[in-house]
């Protein structure tokens, strides 16, 4: 009986002990895992492929819905007046479409703050890349600095025209925007939280810079594999002439283009293979990557642009939510879109449901997947054609302005008043924009840089009264939150 | 072994007395004369004899006496002893508790303590305080039960977790949530799962009928044992045990109705109509809006509440067995839960199992488990009401507002009245609606959140010596949640997808290991209880989803139908991540003669998720207590024989905050796509220096029981200094940095206040007792610090509107709205107030500019950042419960109030019920500007204004007192007499019906003060946002002894 019982005590001492042992030497590392899903930034740069995934992230965070993949393109249609709003939806754009956005409402805190971290993506990538230049051929960091370098003056020029006064206004003298050019990753690092404003012209400056070295790190074709998802050297010229034209440096405008431009039709670029697709409906499959292309950003069922920041879900009744449709008073009044006779190839992106017009130029169905056009060579043409006319030299702004028409329209015939003379010629190629870059994002800049008022529009769901260069919501506010953090940041009168 | 003999010697009395002729059998209940539960065990003896008899299980006793006497003496450890007048053959006895400090323990942290050497500040809520109401999960039942502690339950969402604070908000950027111990195990709770649109509760998996008591630890002597996860408060949860005596077994049920509970009164289509014409009149613009009739001639008037709110009906059972030998004790349950709420599809289901057991092995070494396995599965439409859904499209809670109310759900042929986007359909208005018909949504859409719940733990405690035990525990949680999501393809969410599906399944496991060492000796007048002990905890989370879009065929209505399109990544709910967590603690109560008392705890804790070099933090608090009652000089004194206790302690200790991220210090990438290639991209921005955030919790209270245990009370004053908050700082968003935030130590708030607990036994009376307590608390919260430049953190309410900001000086998360003076009598224009104090009036249709100066002069817009100011506190000033318990014969009635107050609510709902969009509105518009002259709230109505009431940017017209008392839970109950019931076998049977939520007293214009659409948010609390109404549930119950 007593052995038995001693027996037992010590079988329950065991059992008790051996617990204790257990989970005390079951787990060494208890206090020191690591991260499975995430990589930790000592590890960000150690072999090529992840560097090369890193410059693929420089392009997503441009990317991203609340920036140039989705919103940015939208906003700037919805402030012009090519759009009437179909669903009153705070969510989607109806206070930029009213013209009544304050510092705090989403659209100017988020694009901000998209813009800036795409931004900083470059700055955090530059610099780790510059600490492991072994990891990568020469060539390819080269390339790499490039792309880089041409996604923040991308990023730069969009923010700086929707948060700053025009360029031409006052030749830049506003202010601009912060200048972050140092990779900002922690809290007692290079980056403070406050920086003051440089001047617009500044800021162009700076877009200029990166765009010249980009110019001259980038390859001189796209990649095939790629095609116009990653930038190459006419990208580059492409965005810089692009620049010019918004200071109204036209000059320079020609000095860039004449890079892209051969000197007779058919026009394509010396280099790089970049020309006209023979049909825009190509151009618009909603995944088009071809010659026309000098940057496009894709998307994939796996990688879509996420909800209600899709051009298509927007612009479209079907497969969209019909969000906004095409305002009877802006360019689908122009006989190109509209008129019944019109052969116009651009005239199939209309649709017309119930009573309503639709812009179907993006239209793959839900998860809308179309890829977004940021730079494609009818751009480059018409940017040229400008400078041209604007200059004087209206034969060839004549012939460039043709060779979109005609793409479209092989037949169309424009009327000699309409390009006879400089100020109609300006004129006529400012309406081809509208037309052939319709839903692509330059409404709003090209009122901007022409000093243009945002005009009037009116629809069932209420009307936005025209804003006056001078009026305070012409251009936007700064982001609320930044006016917080940052104490140097001046707010928009 | 003293008790068996005397109950030998009592029966063989009883046997002996039976040789008597004149006796008579006299029997009775005996019950608690505070919450009227039956006492078991009570000895119940016949003055002048030594005949004798206990109660049974169920407080009952039968005893026969002989002639000529009169006179029963009752005595049961812990209450007052009584003698009781044989009037009749069948006794009530209502037994009083004595001043319970002296008989009850404080379950505090690692160990018991007696409450009268208990020099912490703990508040205990009992079984009685919990159990039968008609709530999901436990903590719901535990609002205006105990002071220091503040529930609000958001809504009426089934398992939607409350707002839990314990002594106010101990955190901004982490967790407030307490730390929650169930029989020593700690538990998942809502801050650490993710949910969909069926919420989900770890906390509903417990069965609150299974729940014996809970300790509400608030201080830092009562907290610090805790160590770093103590900052905002602990909950120590204790399970059932069996008790010494038969087997018990007990059921337990209820089935009640639940009903929305004061919807806002909507226009009617005649209204609405008129109204919304005449706002696009105002505006300039035809009518667009028009009453269409069906066959039969009848207008379409819509109450869409009709269609989305509906009376639940629920039912809860509770079934247990428990006993207890010398040797072992036993607790065994069962339940099933079965509610559904006002909103149509929205359910809670709950199976749960529970056994609790313990056993001597020998006598110096016991071992027992604790373990419960529950299955829960919450069912429910996308409400819109939990936190992140206020602005949801396809949210039923703003859908009933808004979508026009002359419009049908059905076409005449039965068929939904949509259009090809799955909007509601025109009818005869002309303006395209852009909200879905809710009917649809109900019909079609499914979202399920199932838990699978096991907590088990098994210990073992040897007495190596008398005095010294060892104990070793290892426990586990692990809670499996499956989330299911299927959205239709015609209307609502899942439209423009085509269909979509999202199954989630996220696994939580967690392991822990305790040893402890305690010493406990009574060395004369010197008490001593102390111990030492090692933790460990390990925690993991994986969680896998997977969402499927574009359905192949409209056929399918679930996950598994066939889809053309299919994504799984981070953004559908996979995640893996883990963390550890290694403490050594050590504690010390000493008592010197029942009069002086200290206490003192230490705990190093080591988490993972802080950086290399700090993961380590030091803990402690001490206390220090003075029974002025045991002193002689006060004894002798008058008031000694008024004063059966009277005690003044204080506290002060540091404790900590663990709710970081697990890799919150590290600089991480994260990889994703660009089209079809593979990203890696810089997500997180960390910080090496990243530390414990501490908490300095300073207590001074006193605790008195006056006149026998009649009269009790207890006042403290805290105040708990945050120092080192874990912010996640603001960084300017130029800066770029990932989420525009990184963790930082930096910032301090407090939180100060007093509590009151009073209990009063106002009348104890066999046949009829009153008891009541009142509770109250109250808390001033000041942020003193914030990061670089104390820049204000704003609180977003569902990522779209800012109305919350905290800032330095002020209380956080408080109301930040632009000021508006009224509307101008002239025109009817809302007038806001700019940052320079001008007056600024918005007319939706006014050219040049929509804002104009009081002159007509064009005035700069109004910014809602840069012309918003606070406009109120967020947070109650006082909180508190009165509740009065009765009890008369067989009756028992309780009476319980809450009330809360001192703060104001931000009434987002009111500005979507005022909007001037196609969305139907509130009566209250009727009361719009319409002439010249005229004063009045409303302005006057111009179609697409968002502005003046508020939908774009909040306004102060829709800041309103947040103060009320509520009529919380009623309950009646009945106790049929036991020879009734004894003959169907039963031992006793108490039968009920109980309303909750009855009725409100407010100043507030919503539908319920008691509100946050923003649930456990730290940032932006206070807020009612697009929220279903909170639910009015009336019960009927048993409470069946066999």
């Amino acid at each position: 009986m007593i052995t038995i019982k001693k027996y037992k005590y010590t079988v329950n001492a065991a059992v008790l002990a051996l617990t204790m042992v257990m989970g005390n030497s079951c787990k060494k590392d208890l206090l020191t895992p690591s991260p499975t899903t995430s990589i930790i930034d000592s590890k960000a740069f150690d072999t090529p492929a992840r560097i090369l995934s890193q410059v693929n992230g420089l392009y997503s965070g441009v990317k991203s819905g609340q920036f140039y993949g989705g919103r940015y393109v939208i906003y700037n249609e919805i402030r012009g007046e090519e759009f009437i709003v179909n669903k009153p939806n705070g969510v989607t754009g109806l206070d930029t479409w009213n013209q009544n956005v304050n510092s705090n409402t989403n659209e100017v805190v988020n694009l901000w703050s998209a813009g800036y971290t795409a931004i900083n993506r470059v700055n955090v990538f530059l610099v780790g890349l510059n600490a492991n230049l072994s990891k990568v051929d020469a060539a390819t960091a080269n390339q790499y600095i490039g792309e880089a370098e041409f996604l923040r003056a991308l990023s730069y020029f969009a923010l700086v025209q929707t948060y700053a006064k025009p360029y031409v206004f006052d030749g830049g003298a506003s202010p601009g925007l912060p200048l972050r050019l140092l990779a900002e990753t922690d809290l007692t690092g290079a980056g403070k939280n406050d920086l003051a404003r440089s001047t617009v012209a500044q800021v162009y400056t700076q877009i200029l810079k990166d765009l010249d070295d980009a110019e001259t790190k980038l390859p001189a074709t796209q990649a095939t594999a790629t095609g116009a998802t990653r930038a190459f050297k006419n990208t580059a010229i492409a965005l810089k002439a692009r620049v010019y034209l918004a200071q109204a440096n036209y000059a320079k405008v020609l000095t860039e283009t004449a890079k892209l431009i051969s000197t007779t039709a058919p026009y394509q670029s010396p280099t790089g293979g970049s020309k006209l697709e023979s049909s825009i409906v190509t151009v618009f499959n909603g995944s088009y990557t071809g010659a026309e292309g000098l940057l496009f950003l894709p998307f994939s069922t796996s990688d879509a642009p996420g909800t209600q920041n899709q051009l298509a879900y927007y612009f479209t009744s079907s497969p969209g939510n019909g969000e906004y449709y095409l305002n009877t008073a802006g360019i689908y009044a122009n006989a190109a879109l509209s008129g019944a006779a019109s052969t116009d190839a651009r005239k199939g992106f209309i649709t017309k449901v119930g009573t309503v017009n639709y812009l179907t130029k993006y239209k793959t169905p839900s998860p809308f997947t179309d890829y977004v056009p940021v730079l494609r060579y009818s751009e480059v043409l018409l940017n040229a054609a400008e400078a041209y006319a604007r200059t004087g030299d209206l034969a060839n702004a004549s012939a460039l302005l043709n060779a979109v028409r005609h793409r479209s329209d092989p037949a169309f015939t424009f009327d000699p008043a309409d390009i006879g003379l400089q100020a109609n010629l300006i004129s006529t190629i400012l309406t081809e924009r509208r037309i052939e870059l319709l839903g692509e994002g330059f409404r709003l800049t090209d009122l901007f840089r022409t000093g243009q008022a945002l005009p009037a529009k009116s629809g069932p769901q209420g009307s936005s009264p025209a804003v006056a260069v001078t009026a305070s919501n012409y251009i936007w506010p700064i982001s609320g939150v930044e006016l917080q953090t940052n104490k140097l940041m001046q707010p928009n009168p | 072994m003293n008790k068996r003999i005397l109950y030998l010697v009592w029966v063989m009395a009883l046997v002996c007395t039976q040789a008597y002729a004149q006796t008579r059998k006299i029997t009775g209940t005996v019950k608690d004369a505070g919450d009227g539960s039956a006492l078991p065990g009570v000895s119940v003896s016949i003055k002048g004899t030594s005949i004798g008899t206990q109660t049974d299980g169920n407080g009952n006793f039968s005893i026969n006496v002989p002639a000529g006497k009169q006179i029963l003496t009752l005595n049961f450890i812990g209450y007052t002893s009584q003698t009781v007048a044989i009037t009749s053959n069948k006794l009530n006895v209502a037994l009083v508790a004595t001043a319970s400090q002296l008989s009850e323990v404080v379950i505090s942290g690692y160990s018991k303590i007696s409450k009268k050497d208990y020099t912490g500040s703990a508040v205990k809520v009992t079984a009685a305080q919990i159990a039968d109401k008609p709530v999901q999960s436990f903590d719901q039942a535990l609002a205006g039960q105990a002071a220091g502690v503040n529930i609000i339950q958001p809504n009426g969402v089934l398992n939607n977790p409350p707002v839990f604070r314990i002594r106010g908000f101990n955190s901004i950027s982490l967790s407030s949530y307490p730390l929650i111990i169930i029989d020593n195990v700690p538990v998942f709770t809502s801050t650490n799962t993710v949910a969909n649109s069926a919420s989900s509760n770890p906390l509903g998996d417990i069965n609150p009928n299974d729940i014996e008591s809970v300790f509400v630890l608030k201080d830092a002597s009562a907290t610090a044992i805790y160590g770093s996860r103590a900052a905002n408060g602990v909950v120590v949860i204790t399970t059932k045990k069996g008790k010494l005596g038969k087997t018990q077994v007990n059921y337990d049920g209820w089935v009640g109705i639940n009903k929305a509970f004061n919807l806002p009164k909507l226009l009617n289509a005649d209204q609405y109509v008129e109204l919304k014409n005449e706002a696009r009149a105002n505006a300039g613009l035809a009518p667009g809006f028009a009453i269409q009739k069906d066959a039969d001639g009848n207008e379409i008037n819509t109450d869409w509440y009709k269609v989305v709110y509906q009376t639940g009906l629920s039912h809860n059972h509770n079934l247990n067995f428990s006993g207890a030998t010398e040797k072992t004790s036993y607790f065994v349950s069962t339940g099933y839960s079965n509610q559904e709420s006002f909103i149509k599809t929205n359910s809670f289901e709950r199976k749960i199992f529970r056994g609790n057991l313990d056993h001597h092995l020998s006598k110096s070494i016991t071992i027992g488990t604790n373990f419960s396995y529950s299955n829960s599965l919450g069912k429910g439409p996308n409400s819109g009401s939990l936190p992140g859904q206020a602005y949801n499209t396809g949210g039923l809670a703003r859908l009933p507002l808004v979508l026009n109310p002359n419009v049908a759900p059905r076409n005449p042929d039965g068929s939904y009245n949509i259009t090809s986007t799955g909007t509601l359909g025109l009818g005869a208005n002309t303006i395209a609606n852009n909200y879905p018909n809710a009917l649809v949504l109900l019909d079609l859409d499914k979202y399920t959140s199932g838990n699978t719940n096991v907590i088990g733990d098994l210990y073992g405690e040897w007495e190596l010596v008398k005095g010294l035990k060892f104990r070793t525990q290892y426990s586990i949680n692990k809670l499996n949640i499956a989330n299911t999501t299927f959205q239709n393809p015609i209307a609502g969410d899942g439209q423009s997808s085509n269909g979509l599906a999202l199954n989630t399944f996220q696994e939580y496991n967690r392991r822990d290991l305790t040893n402890k060492l305690e010493y406990i000796v009574d060395l004369g007048k010197n008490n001593i209880d102390t111990y030492i002990g090692y933790e460990e905890y390990h925690t993991t989370n994986v969680g896998t989803g997977t969402q499927r879009t574009n359905l192949a065929d409209s056929y399918f209505n679930n996950f598994q139908g066939n889809f053309l399109n299919v994504l799984s990544d981070a953004t559908t709910g996979n995640f893996q991540s883990e963390n550890g967590f290694r403490s050594y603690f050590a504690n010390l109560n000493y008592s010197y003669d029942k009069k002086y008392l200290l206490s003192g705890s230490f705990r190093r804790d080591g988490f993972s998720g802080l950086s290399a070099n700090n993961k380590y933090g030091n803990f402690g608090g001490g206390s220090v207590g003075w029974n002025i009652a045991e002193e002689d000089f006060f004894k002798q004194s008058r008031l000694g024989s008024i004063f059966e206790d009277l005690k003044l302690k204080g506290s002060y200790g540091v404790v900590g905050n663990v709710g970081v991220g697990d890799f919150a210090s590290l600089s991480l990438y994260n990889s994703g796509l660009y089209g079809s290639a593979g990203t890696v991209y810089f997500n997180q921005a960390g910080n090496s220096n990243l530390k414990w955030e501490t908490s300095k919790k300073t207590d001074i209270g006193i605790s008195f029981g006056l006149f026998k245990g009649r009269i009790q009370a207890e006042l403290d004053y805290y105040n708990n200094s945050i120092n080192n908050l874990i912010l996640n700082a603001p960084q300017s968003p130029s800066r770029g940095i990932p989420g525009n935030t990184i963790a930082a130590n930096v910032g301090s708030m407090y939180n100060r206040g007093f509590e009151l607990n009073f209990t009063s036994r106002n009348i104890v009376k066999n046949n009829f007792s009153w008891t009541t307590n009142f509770n109250i608390s109250t808390l001033s919260n000041k942020v003193t610090a914030l990061a670089q430049g104390n820049s204000d953190i704003y609180g977003v309410t569902s990522g779209l509107e800012t109305a919350s900001v905290t800032r330095v000086g002020y209380t956080l998360g408080s109301i930040f709205v632009v000021p508006v003076d009224g509307v101008n009598p002239a025109n009817g224009q809302r007038i806001f107030i700019n940052r320079f104090g001008q007056k600024v009036q918005y007319n939706q249709v006014g050219t040049p500019s929509k804002w104009t100066y009081l002159d007509g002069t064009v005035a700069p817009a109004i910014d809602g950042t840069l012309d918003g100011r606070i406009a109120g506190r967020a947070i109650p000033t006082y909180y508190g419960g009165l509740n009065n318990t009765f009890t008369y014969k067989s009756f028992d009635l309780n009476i319980g109030i809450t009330f809360s107050g001192g703060n104001k609510i931000y009434n987002g709902t009111q500005a979507t019920l005022r909007d001037q969009r196609f969305w139907n509105n509130e009566t209250g518009i009727l009361r719009r500007w319409t002439t010249p002259g005229q004063v009045t709230d409303i302005p006057k109505v111009v179609y697409g204004d968002n502005y003046s009431n508020g939908s774009a940017i909040p306004n102060s017209s829709n800041v309103q007192n947040g103060s009320y008392a509520k009529l919380k839970n009623v309950a009646l109950g009945y106790k049929l007499p036991t020879r009734l019931v004894n003959r169907a076998g039963i031992s006793s049977l108490r039968v009920y019906v109980q309303a909750t939520n009855l009725a409100v007293v407010t100043g507030y214009k919503g539908s319920d003060p008691e509100v946050s659409s923003n649930g456990n948010s730290n940032l932006a609390p206070g807020i009612d946002r697009n929220t279903v109404p909170s639910s009015r549930i009336f019960t009927f119950g048993l409470n069946v002894g066999f």
